[in-house]
């Protein structure tokens, strides 16, 4: 603050004032401007606060430091340390206390002259006024006033020959004696008091912080340090303390104080002001010398450190409160994260330094955020139905209807994700087909020439060989068709994954034809019967569905349009039908018409018409495509496919690269990252699921399962997934090994280590046989005993609530020989007591110790997931 | 209590009076602009006989032109101890006595015991004494027993080892040291003050004026009639810390407010030892004068220069100082 370099400080009771102490000490009071527009003079600070000049006071020359009387009365007088050490008491504006007239202009003369660099007024004795002086070789540099003190000539003081100029002796102004003296032969640059007692002072002496008590001035508790300027205390930790040297901030813990916290990074210039915010903990606020950025440190997430190890962790930040270079800056004294800084030119900005903002978004939709003080909840606007679309809500559902589990009727995860997409509809039955012929091919030993039915119909087509032209009769029409078909074993088994006809060599697609008549696809029925040559079964088709309940009477008129059909090239029928059937809207109808009037050999109308179900496309592409059109076709609509996202077409990749590529493009546009891994899992092992693409979704599946508390569904995926992947299976983490011999007494059984720290169960009694054991298998001795019951592990509980409901739980696994789980051992981590865990979770849900006595282990609380409930049911 | 040993390595240079024109220039540098050189030490002290100048190796080397007047320098090596006696701080200050006598006992007694040839330096904020490099490991090991020894590295204070050295003299009985050098005492009044570093600049001028320009001034402002009258001016800028020790003439060119003047405006009066130039290889003699201090509880501050040694004590002491100095003198001969 010399000259040039203005302080700020703000007064510790009006909040809407502060002094900017340069050469001259200037009040200055802060408004918003709604209330002072009209005033003249006044400030602009922010866009929302300009400051008035209320008083200036330039009556003490060489200042050097300054210190605001900290109680409510008087309660404009200041404290200002001359470069001469002498410390006078001043004030700003005027005031009618006659206290404070009785202590304006009193001054106190140290006995050798030198810079005072520091003042701090005890915040409990407010007449106690430290100053921190220069080095003098004979005298003290912390000196304690009383201010409350009068000019006494004591005897003392005379044989220190004083001689003080005229004008100081008159009016008992001047104090020369000391309530303290501390420090001698030293140097104090700066202080504070302690707010753990009113008599204790630190100070950054010259190469060493001190602690002085003034109940015993003999002794300090000292650490030599070179980071002895501006210490601080925390106002929120009273016992921590931020001092700094040069561009270094040391943190200090008074309990623990040999050295440093911790020091924070350094700045490459040195360091003018460090101070912490009053309204907010553990914030620090730092800035250097000719810098434009305040620096903040946040210490507010350490915890305390409780070994020599522990480095607390602290984000950094930066801010700019105004363009020029910053001189100094004051924390509001009550305002949140408010400061007032000041350029060397003495402009000001009133700056709120905003606070980092963490956002948690939850797992089932809603999110909210903190900021400062604030937390706001973000609710969705809008009707119900765009959440019920949302594909985390989806999942969701499909988590608790145990989607993608049914291993044996792949089909029916169709119908658990809930029967209304027909995406995933293709995508289960293409994989229930599959696997179904997958299972075929295994039993049949000769075939191995076939392709992988997983590797999709893409490359079961290319293989293809010894294909089979044929012309055909249409069915129920006398005339012959002009119509090639093609057959081979390999085109055989596409049709049968496109499902059009059953296992087995018969080529009937009756079953199929009676299937959809069933589930009233009336459409889609006539066209694959037209497919199949059979226009009479088509019409008939057709009639069913006119006359079925609710159905269409269109149909007749259609089965009428299809009776006439002609393979005369210019009739009439021909020509209506080929432009007309653009305007059917039903595209199997459509393409129905496109089949009969094309040429032989074309069918782009029906092959390239997107409206209609891929395996259909595909399979009518198998039957009417030669070799060398047909594997064109499949791999052009496959990589149609692959760049649409649509799991229709996994049809024709499979579960291959193509396939991951594929569904990649589906996750990218649906984050539908269920049914990828269930999908990805029913890949022949070892091929797809290493992919780290696969990998990856499995992770975000069970991440996702976990954010939601899905606990029990998790650990069934898991299950689900060891079983198809036998790699993932996790390899046993802990092992439980007798006291006396060390070898494991589990190791025939998994260990399943257990989410929490604290707690860990073991199925140490793999099956009930085994729960008889109560020994070590290796040494015979007894194992420990449950603390509750007091019956050694291994003994089975005898009376556990709920016994049979337990059974059900193990059910899930389908393996009835699983010990109970709560026959299974658990202790603590901490304290080492434990038993069956039955009997332990009984005994806390009533108790929060240690079932052992006298120990006061509160086992349970340091699990951190001890507490937490799972969101679905098992 | 602890003592500090620091880390400058320091030279003692006496530039003769009419030589000094040749240094004006990086003596300027040295005292007046300091963040233009890496020099943390600096003293120059000016008596009648000649300019002893203390310089740290970073100034010595990078600002004082010694080739230029070769033949008026006399430099020797030093190694320096800074002495930091942290006592208890007792209330009891106002008759404590300060400087050189309060280390006595403790540490100048004990040097010359172990025949350890010190050079003195008071300044207004502390007292060093230099001790010569050689002699550092058996100094500490002398002092070891009554100080808690702390080297000063990089500006931070660590613990440090005596080394166990001794010279080979054993202790020898505490006698009664005789003041062996003639004395005289100045007729002037002397003030030890400092001022802020930062009105430096404002005073630059006096103070060069002072410094160089001392026989064309001397001349009008000083009684030249008055035969014991001593020219004597010593400026030191200490890590960052000013220390003046100047004559009552003198300190009254300088501008109100801007010197420290302590509370007690207190004027030392000096005692001038040596009748002949005293060297640097004798030992004891900061010892006989402190000693004697020390026996009658007079503060004092010691200012060693090149040739003669300095001490400066309150005037309304200087009879019975020198009264006892010279019985001690009376008594060792």
């Amino acid at each position: 603050m010399s000259g040039s370099k203005p302080d700020i400080l703000w007064s510790p009771h009006h909040v809407d004032r502060y002094v900017i102490c340069d050469s001259e000490l200037s009040l200055y009071r802060i408004e918003s401007v709604g209330n002072s527009e009209a005033k003249a003079g006044a400030l602009r600070l922010s866009e929302e606060t300009t400051a008035t000049l209320l008083a200036i006071n330039s009556d003490t020359p060489y200042m050097k430091c300054v210190a605001w009387y900290p109680k409510h009365e008087p309660e404009c007088l200041l404290a200002v340390g001359q470069a001469n050490g002498r410390i006078v008491l001043t004030s700003l504006g005027q005031s009618h206390n006659s206290k404070c007239k009785d202590l304006m202009g009193k001054e106190f003369v140290p006995k050798h002259a030198r810079q005072c660099n520091t003042l701090a007024w005890n915040p409990v004795d407010s007449n106690w006024l430290a100053a921190g002086l220069d080095k003098h070789r004979a005298d003290f540099s912390v000196l304690i006033w009383d201010i409350s003190s009068k000019f006494t000539p004591e005897a003392s003081v005379t044989m220190e020959k004083i001689r003080l100029s005229a004008g100081d002796t008159d009016a008992g102004l001047v104090v020369t004696k000391p309530l303290y003296e501390l420090g001698q032969n030293d140097a104090c640059l700066s202080l504070c008091w302690l707010p753990r007692d009113q008599k204790l002072l630190l100070a950054g002496m010259h190469r060493n912080l001190a602690i002085f008590d003034l109940r015993n001035t003999s002794q300090k508790m000292f650490v030599n340090t070179k980071a002895i300027q501006g210490v601080t205390v925390d106002p929120h930790f009273h016992d921590r303390v931020a001092s700094f040297f040069e561009g270094q901030v040391a943190i200090w813990d008074l309990r623990k104080f040999e050295k440093p916290v911790l020091t924070l990074t350094e700045q490459p210039k040195p360091l003018t002001k460090v101070a912490w915010c009053p309204t907010r903990t553990g914030l620090l606020a730092t800035l250097t010398r000719d810098s434009n950025i305040i620096r903040l440190y946040d210490m507010q997430h350490t915890p305390t450190p409780i070994g020599d190890e522990t480095e607390p962790t602290i984000i950094e930040r930066s801010v700019q409160p105004c363009e020029n270079h910053i001189a100094s800056f004051a924390w509001h004294p009550s305002s949140q994260n408010r400061m007032v800084v000041v350029t060397p030119n003495r402009s000001m900005t009133d700056f709120t330094v905003f606070e980092r903002i963490s956002l948690a978004w939850s797992s089932t939709g809603s999110i909210m955020w903190a900021c400062g003080r604030h937390l706001y909840e973000c609710t969705e606007e809008g009707d119900a139905s765009s959440v019920e679309r949302d594909i985390a809500t989806k999942m969701r559902q499909r988590a608790q209807s145990r989607y993608g589990h049914d291993t044996e009727q792949v089909w029916r995860n169709y119908l658990l994700a809930g029967g209304d997409e027909p995406q995933l509809k293709s995508l289960w039955y293409t994989l229930y087909f599959m696997k179904q012929y997958t299972e075929d091919l295994e039993q049949k030993p000769v075939v191995n020439k076939l392709p992988l039915v997983y590797s999709g119909i893409k490359n079961i087509v290319k293989s293809s060989s010894g294909t089979v032209e044929s012309r055909r009769c249409w069915n129920g029409s006398d005339r012959q068709a002009d119509v090639i078909r093609y057959h081979s074993d390999e085109r055989c088994l596409a049709l049968q994954l496109c499902g059009w006809i059953k296992r087995g060599p018969e080529i009937d697609v009756e079953p199929f034809l009676q299937s959809l008549e069933v589930e009233r696809e009336w459409e889609r029925a006539a066209a694959v019967a037209l497919f199949n040559l059979d226009i009479r079964r088509a019409i008939q088709v057709l009639n069913k569905g006119a006359s079925a309940e609710k159905g269409d009477l269109n149909l007749n008129v259609v089965a009428m349009a299809l009776s006439g059909y002609t393979d005369e090239k210019n009739s009439l029928w021909r020509e209506m039908c080929s432009s007309l059937r653009l305007q059917l809207n039903n595209p199997h109808l459509c393409v129905m018409f496109a089949f009969l009037t094309s040429e032989p050999g074309s069918y782009d109308g029906v092959l390239y018409e997107s409206r209609l179900a891929v395996q259909d496309r595909v399979a009518f592409a198998c039957i009417f495509l030669s070799d060398s059109q047909l594997p064109r076709y499949i791999e052009k609509l496959a990589s149609k496919m692959k760049e649409a996202g649509n799991l229709e077409g996994i049809l024709l990749t499979g579960l291959t690269k193509d396939g991951v590529d594929l569904m990649e493009s589906y996750v990218d546009r649906t984050g539908d990252v269920q049914t990828a891994s269930f999908c990805m899992l029913k890949g022949s092992p070892g091929e797809v699921v290493k992919d780290s693409r696969v990998q990856c979704w499995i992770e975000n599946y069970r991440n996702l399962l976990d954010a939601w508390r899905f606990w029990h569904k998790r650990a069934e995926f898991d299950i689900h997934r060891s079983k198809l992947d036998p790699s993932s299976k996790p390899l046993a983490q802990v092992f439980v090994s007798c006291n006396f011999c060390g070898k494991s007494i589990s190791y025939s059984c998994s260990a399943m280590p257990h989410q929490g720290r604290g707690f860990s169960q073991y199925g140490v009694s793999g099956s009930p046989t085994k729960s008889k054991v109560t020994s070590c298998p290796g040494c015979r001795k007894p194992l420990p005993r449950c603390a509750l019951c007091l019956m050694n592990m291994g003994t089975p509980v005898s009376s556990c609530p709920g016994t049979g409901k337990s059974d059900e739980k193990v059910d899930l696994s389908k393996d009835k020989k699983l010990a109970q789980f709560n026959n299974w051992f658990t202790w603590c981590h901490n304290c080492r007591h434990g038993g069956h865990t039955g009997h332990m979770l009984s005994w806390f849900r009533d108790h929060t110790e240690c079932p052992v006595s006298a120990c006061t282990c509160k086992c349970m609380q340091l699990d951190t997931t001890g507490n937490l409930v799972p969101s679905d049911s098992v | 209590m602890e003592l500090h040993i620091l880390e400058h390595s320091l030279k003692v240079a006496s530039i003769a009076k009419e030589g000094i024109q040749f240094f004006t220039h990086g003596l300027i540098k040295l005292a007046f602009l300091p963040s233009k050189t890496r020099c943390k030490f600096f003293t120059l002290t000016e008596t009648p006989e000649d300019y002893t100048i203390i310089v740290d190796e970073e100034g010595f080397k990078g600002k004082l032109c010694f080739e230029k007047g070769a033949a008026c320098v006399r430099v020797s090596v030093w190694l320096r101890q800074q002495l930091n006696v942290v006592s208890g701080g007792g209330s009891s200050s106002s008759s404590q006595p300060i400087g050189v006598t309060k280390i006595a006992k403790s540490v100048i007694a004990p040097l010359a015991d172990h025949n350890i040839s010190v050079f003195m330096l008071s300044t207004y904020q502390t007292d060093f004494i230099l001790v010569r490099e050689r002699d550092l490991p058996l100094v500490m090991h002398t002092l070891s027993s009554e100080f808690t020894l702390l080297r000063v590295v990089n500006g931070e204070a660590v613990a440090a080892n005596s080394l166990g050295v001794t010279n080979g003299f054993v202790k020898p009985k505490l006698v009664q040291r005789p003041v062996i050098h003639p004395l005289s005492s100045p007729s002037n009044m002397f003030c030890v003050t400092s001022l802020d570093p930062v009105t430096l600049p404002s005073v630059a001028t006096i103070l060069m004026d002072i410094m160089f320009y001392s026989s064309g001034v001397k001349e009008s402002a000083a009684p030249s009639d008055d035969l014991e009258y001593i020219r004597f001016f010593s400026f030191s800028l200490i890590e960052g810390y000013v220390s003046l020790v100047m004559d009552e003439e003198t300190q009254k060119r300088f501008p109100l407010n801007v010197l420290f003047t302590s509370a007690s405006g207190e004027l030392w009066k000096m005692v001038r030892i040596g009748g002949q130039p005293l060297g640097f290889d004798e030992c004891g003699i900061v010892a006989q004068i402190s000693e004697s201090l020390a026996a009658a509880d007079i503060p004092a501050y010691y200012i060693s220069t090149f040739k003669f040694d300095h001490a400066l004590v309150p005037e309304e002491n200087i009879q019975s100082v020198i009264g006892a100095l010279r019985t001690n003198e009376g008594g060792g001969q």
